[in-house]
């Protein structure tokens, strides 16, 4: 349980961080909460030649209101979010998704761009920033680019990032009005991290019909993904119990459903069309709660 | 009015520097010229060693030495075993595999380097090549004909058989108006995992020829005598110092390869040889615990009253033996019968080799095993017979007044009110009250289910005639001449809080302030006998020893202050720091007595100077505490999830000399019962690989998977040793467990299903309900 | 471990017959492999990487065909020492199809031993089919 030696580096800004991360390339990691890559370090699972703590680099820590966006700054941990009375009052996803991950531990340290970055198929940010149709603002020395949620995660463990390039923010648009999500989650009683996770978010018309839904999926498949035919299913209908059990019966659709020790594939698509069907109830339920209000 | 200290709930002395990070764990210290070991453990479940390239390790810069098994034959003896059985086979235990492996995680090569980083470094480099050879796993098929041998020398892999019989079967048998009742049972392998691994330090001085060990170990004692003999060293020049341990759970009741390396490696250079086991070799390589299938048959009359019972146990022993392996098995088939007196028993105990990690004393260690084998077989009768589950326990029970009471399996126990308890708990958790709430709540698809579990387990282990290496307990108190007191104890504490209970022990006898007495234990050259901490002893021998002790320095005492007070000696009672008469009308501060016993100046007539008594416990008996719980589940009818709603439960630890103590070992005694229940398993699969090796698979119980645990007493004080305490280490593990199933299975009662294995994992429940509706 | 599952190539069964028992092709469609040299009984030297995302490791071992049946199907053996383990596989390719496309069906045990084995259950299975996913994608665009 030691990892291999390293360089390690501290660099103050992000301009450095990104010279530094261009110069070691595929040699190099960025160092964040450390609660997914230490591990892996520590088992000589992984060996990076040169470790670049961006711990230290205090603009990519922020939550910021943008009209009806918010941006959030990938170092900015999961308490962080989970406590946000901005975030709880107009975009409660993240809170609500930050409050279901690991330990208290791990979200004083754990940070919602490491998170994304590291693309385990179990955690439970990928969901939300999946349902919300996020942004992900990736920097390198050479510029910057914007990736959809959808484009950026690519497989197992794998991320549309470069090696030269840091997630230095995400955007992701606040709840509108009749508006409501949700995060429901079936915990591995080990790690805490999802066997099954699902974000919903919803958005009603004047009628009380869905007009819009968003439903991202984790735990599932090797990366976090949409499923299309549930969402099909809803969008621009009267969400009925009946017709909820029924679209989220295909919530693993297409997907090659993982199955470990925990967990078999047969079991782990139930839960997902369950806790998919209890996430976008609890969405409506929210949305026509708003839909009264507004 | 006596100052009343015992009994109280007095919070622990070990606590501030516990919680203050102001302890010494074995890890924190760091002698001058230490050097760090590290080892190379095998990857394969079974395989020859064909060749071992450590060249590239060698030439590590820093590396000091690298060892293998033929650098140790003749010079370090094998790994111990103490238990004796009949028939036994004893495989050789190399502590680094010289030619063959057996398990995932054996020893095959000791890196010794200047530090931890060049050690782990050069791990990495040595080159292993291996030859792998046919694996077994599953003990069933270890039994089979055409099995793999584990030990190619040995004809079969059948380690031992052991059979106990009481009664008159036959005429069970023979008794056509019984029903009978089978079922099997898992028992599955699970992790100590203790918070603090294992760890080592050994020290060598080849001037004086002596060596001094600090281990993470619950038996300083024994550690050194095994040490002795496996080195060579003059016992009488080998000392054992046991710092700080967090937590053991029976993990660290063993002798392992590890400290016999660490203790060679440091005689041959010279030098002090730390090691620490990282958390992936305490899953592979500390011992693991249970393991065990059990078939049952139980003959129950029309009543609910078992005339006979009868079980097969296949117990894997995993690879090797450790200090107790073969005889952990042994202690399920002698608590078999539980808390009922079933006239007629017939067990067989098969221990068995296969290609994993030896299991051995895991809290509770053999009786949670029998508990969970007997206390769903009195749900089996229940749900047979449409009885309610605690009706069928009472149609069972032996009265109190039967007791001391032999049962069939020859075992003595000594006291017990077990209706007592299952009432109180009855009462405590609204029994009655939750039958009704669970029908109307399954009337609207929901499922409550309520689980009882009424056992006795056995413990102040114990008898010198039953034990392996004893089983007395020394005990020693000094009052020194400023009038503090020092206890010394033989027991290894190991955050049990054994340091506050003798404490209070000492203070309530001498009459003094609490504050005033300190307890040392786990140095083998302060201390200077022991057996060790396990088997729920700790209190009721180690504590009974003090007790004794305390007797005997109470009585040299008196005479000093009788002989000053011109009294009779047998008159002094001992309260608020004084010696006084039963009327009052004489007394002597305790400080003057202490200073006439030390400045020695007028000596009672036959009495040496000095005050510092010891004595030696040996147990008449062992000792049977019992209790009843009851557990709430709520199964989540959708996904077969379960909520642990409520749990209640009502032990009997004989008397109690410290509540807190008692409430702290039933607290962390039940999480880790309800997790063997739900969660816990080790697992390794057909190759022999352990796929649970870390915290990320294997689940241990954690404080927020958990209710308040409801818990209370009563008090039924035990004849065996004079403090009256039956001990309480163990409980909470061997009651929950089956309550838990039975909680389970009972929520299920309407799909059908009458039993379930451990631990129920949701997907398992799922699928039953999911059988259960495709039947319907 | 099984791996198993089918994967559809845009080119005659004959052509991905030779391209399979192509060290070269092999060589380069393995993801991470650095060298697979032939050796004088007919197997293969590997040296390789393997992995998913940063989570590599270094094994070497061989590499061997067994009872081709050509154009039709042949075994596979691989067997791998290195990063705290070692790595082993059997199984069975077979190749469908008599037009322009073929269908490759691979159907085989893998065992692994060491680290991975006890700490990657949970993703031991997926990064299996996803390595697999990869050397297939990689040797269908050798054949394009
Ligand atoms: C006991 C435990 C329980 C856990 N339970 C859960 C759980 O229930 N749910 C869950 O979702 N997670 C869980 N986690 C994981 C935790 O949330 C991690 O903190 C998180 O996945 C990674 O974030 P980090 O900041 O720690 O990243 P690090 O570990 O520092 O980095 C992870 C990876 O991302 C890269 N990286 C980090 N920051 C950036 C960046 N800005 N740009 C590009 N690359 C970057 C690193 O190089 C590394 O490869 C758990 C972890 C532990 C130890």
């Amino acid at each position: 349980m030691i990892p291999e030696s390293f360089e390690y580096h501290a660099p103050k800004n992000l301009a450095e961080a990104t010279r530094l991360v261009g110069q070691f390339g595929a040699d190099g990691k960025l160092l964040a909460g450390g609660h997914s890559l230490v591990p892996l370090m520590k088992l000589r699972l992984a060996a990076p030649k040169h470790l670049i703590d961006i711990t230290g680099i205090g603009e990519l820590n922020y939550i910021r209101e943008e009209g009806d966006r918010f941006e959030i700054g990938a170092l900015t941990t999961h308490f962080q979010l989970e406590s946000s009375g901005l975030l709880k009052s107009r975009c409660p996803l993240l809170p609500e998704t930050a409050r279901e991950i690991g330990d208290v531990q791990v979200r004083n340290k754990g940070t919602l761009g490491g998170s994304l970055a590291h693309s385990d198929p179990a955690a439970d940010w990928p969901a939300a920033v999946v349902a919300l149709d996020a942004e992900m603002h990736a920097v390198s020395a050479s510029g910057e680019r914007r990736i959809p949620a959808k484009d950026f995660f690519v497989d197992l463990l794998a991320t549309a990032l470069q090696p030269e390039e840091i997630l230095a923010a995400i955007r992701v648009p606040a709840l509108p009005a009749r508006g409501g999500d949700a995060y429901a989650k079936h915990c591995h009683p080990a790690s805490g991290f999802a066997v099954v996770g699902v974000a919903a978010r919803v958005v009603l018309d004047e009628r009380g019909n869905l007009a819009e839904i968003g439903v991202g999926i984790t735990g599932v498949g090797p990366k976090a993904y949409r499923p299309a035919a549930l969402e099909e299913a809803l969008r621009g209908k009267s969400p009925g119990r009946k017709r909820l059990e029924e679209a989220c019966a295909h919530a693993a659709d297409g997907v090659e459903v993982n199955s470990d020790l925990y967990a078999s594939a047969e079991y782990r698509g139930h839960l997902a069309a369950v806790y998919a069907r209890r996430a976008v109830e609890k969405a409506l339920e929210r949305a026509s709660e708003n839909s009264q209000i507004s | 009015m006596r100052t009343k200290i015992l009994g109280e709930r007095i919070k622990r002395k070990e606590d501030p520097r516990l919680i203050r990070g102001g302890a010494h764990y074995v890890d924190d210290l760091k002698l001058d010229g230490m050097l760090y070991m590290t080892f190379v453990r095998s990857v394969y479940a079974h395989a020859k060693i064909k060749s071992i390239n450590d060249a590239a390790a060698r030439s590590v810069h820093g590396v000091v030495d690298v060892l293998r098994g033929r650098d140790l034959e003749g010079k370090l003896g094998n790994v111990p075993c103490a238990a004796g059985l009949e028939g036994l086979k004893i495989p050789d235990h190399p502590c680094l595999a010289p030619d063959e492996v057996r398990y995932v995680g054996e020893p095959i090569v000791a890196i010794v380097a200047r530090d931890r980083y060049i050690a782990e470094d050069a791990a990495d480099k040595v080159e292993i090549e291996y030859g792998p050879l046919p694996v077994v796993v599953n003990p069933e098929k270890a039994l089979e004909k055409d099995s793999p041998l584990v030990h190619s020398k040995f004809a079969d892999n059948v380690a031992f058989v052991a059979k106990l019989e009481g009664g008159d079967w036959k005429l069970v048998e023979n008794d056509k108006s019984l029903k009978l009742i089978k079922q099997r049972f898992i028992n599955q392998r699970l992790a100590p995992a203790s918070m603090e691994t294992r760890g080592v330090i050994a020290s060598y001085s080849s001037g004086e020829d002596a060596l001094t060990v600090w281990s993470s170990t619950q038996i300083p004692h024994l550690l050194k005598t095994q040490l002795a003999v496996m080195t060579g060293v003059d016992e009488a020049r080998c000392r054992v110092i046991t710092p700080e341990v967090g937590g053991a759970f029976g993990s660290k009741l063993n002798v392992y390869a590890e400290e016999g390396v660490a203790s060679f490696a440091s005689k041959k250079l010279g030098k002090p040889v730390k090691w620490i086991e990282g958390r992936r070799e305490n899953m592979q390589a500390t011992i693991h615990g249970r393991d065990q299938i059990n078939d049952l048959e139980v003959y129950v009359k029309s009543d609910g009253v078992v005339a006979g019972l009868r079980c097969r146990i296949i117990a894997d022993l995993g690879a090797y033996h450790q200090l107790l392996t073969p005889a952990i098995p042994t202690l399920t088939a002698l608590m078999i019968l539980g808390c009922y007196n079933i006239p007629n028993v017939w067990v067989e105990t098969i221990g068995v080799f296969t290609n994993k990690m030896a299991t051995d004393a895991y809290r509770g260690a053999g009786r949670p095993e029998a508990t969970y084998i007997i206390e769903r077989a009195m749900d089996l009768v229940a749900n047979e017979l449409n009885l309610d589950p605690a009706e069928v326990r009472q149609r069972n029970f032996p009265s109190p007044k039967d007791f001391p009471l032999t049962l069939a399996t020859g075992v003595d126990y000594d006291t017990a009110n077990y209706q007592k308890t299952l009432k109180k708990v009855l009462k405590a958790s609204g029994y009655s009250r939750l039958r009704k709430e669970q029908e109307r709540l399954r009337k609207k698809g929901k499922y409550l289910g309520i689980g009882l579990s009424t056992y006795v387990e056995i413990c102040a282990m114990g008898p010198s005639s039953r034990m392996p290496a004893g089983g007395w307990e020394f005990g020693m108190v000094r009052v020194e001449p400023t009038a503090k007191v020092t206890v010394y104890t033989g027991t290894s504490p190991h955050g049990q809080g054994e340091e506050t209970s003798f404490a209070q022990i000492v203070a309530e006898e001498l009459g003094i302030p609490f504050d005033n007495v300190t307890v040392y234990h786990g140095d083998t050259s302060v201390v200077q006998h022991g057996i060790g901490t396990f088997g729920s002893r700790t209190t009721a021998v180690g504590g009974a020893a003090i007790f004794g002790a305390v007797q005997k320095l109470k009585k040299k005492m008196a005479r000093f202050a009788a002989f000053k007070l011109k009294v009779k000696p047998g008159e002094l009672i001992f309260d608020g720091g004084k010696l006084q008469t039963a009327d009052g009308s004489k007394s002597i501060p305790f400080g003057e007595v202490v200073e006439a016993a030390y400045y020695a100046r007028q000596l009672p007539p036959g009495v040496e100077p000095g005050l510092t008594e010891q004595m030696v416990f040996e147990p008449p008996n062992y000792t049977f505490p019992f209790g009843a719980h009851v557990a709430v589940v709520e199964v989540d009818g959708e996904t077969g999830e379960v909520q642990l709603r409520n749990y209640y439960c009502v032990d009997d630890c004989g008397r109690i000399l410290n509540p807190l103590l008692v409430d702290g070992q039933v607290h962390g005694g039940l999480a880790q019962g309800i997790g063997q229940a739900l969660w816990e398993d080790h697992v390794y699969d057909e190759n022999g690989q352990l796929i649970t090796g870390t915290l990320m698979d294997y689940t241990l119980p954690k404080a927020h998977h958990f209710p308040w645990f409801e818990t209370s007493n009563t008090e039924t004080r035990t004849p065996v040793n004079p403090l009256g305490v039956k001990g309480v280490g163990e409980a909470g593990t061997i009651g929950s467990t089956p309550a838990i199933v039975n909680a389970v299975v009972d929520a299920l009662k309407p799909f059908g299903v009458r039993h379930l294995d451990m631990p129920l994992k949701p997907e398992k429940i799922w699928r039953a309900m999911k059988q259960a509706a495709a039947q319907a | 471990m099984k791996i198993e599952g089918t994967y559809m190539v845009s080119a005659p069964r004959q052509t991905v017959w030779e391209h399979l028992l192509n060290p070269d092709t092999l060589a380069k469609s393995l993801p991470g492999c650095e060298k697979l040299e032939p050796q004088p009984d007919g197997s293969y030297h590997a040296e390789m990487k393997v992995g998913i995302a940063a989570v590599k490791g270094t094994y070497h071992g061989r590499v061997e065909i067994l009872d081709p049946v050509p154009h039709e199907r042949f075994r596979m053996k691989v067997e791998g020492q290195g990063t705290g383990g070692f790595l082993k596989g059997e199984g069975t390719l077979t190749l469908l199809g008599d037009g322009s496309e073929t269908l490759i069906g691979y159907s085989g045990e893998a065992q692994v031993g060491g680290v991975i084995a006890g700490v990657g259950q949970r993703l031991v299975q997926a990064a299996a089919r996803q390595i697999v996913q990869q050397f297939f994608q990689a040797f269908s665009k050798r054949l394009a």
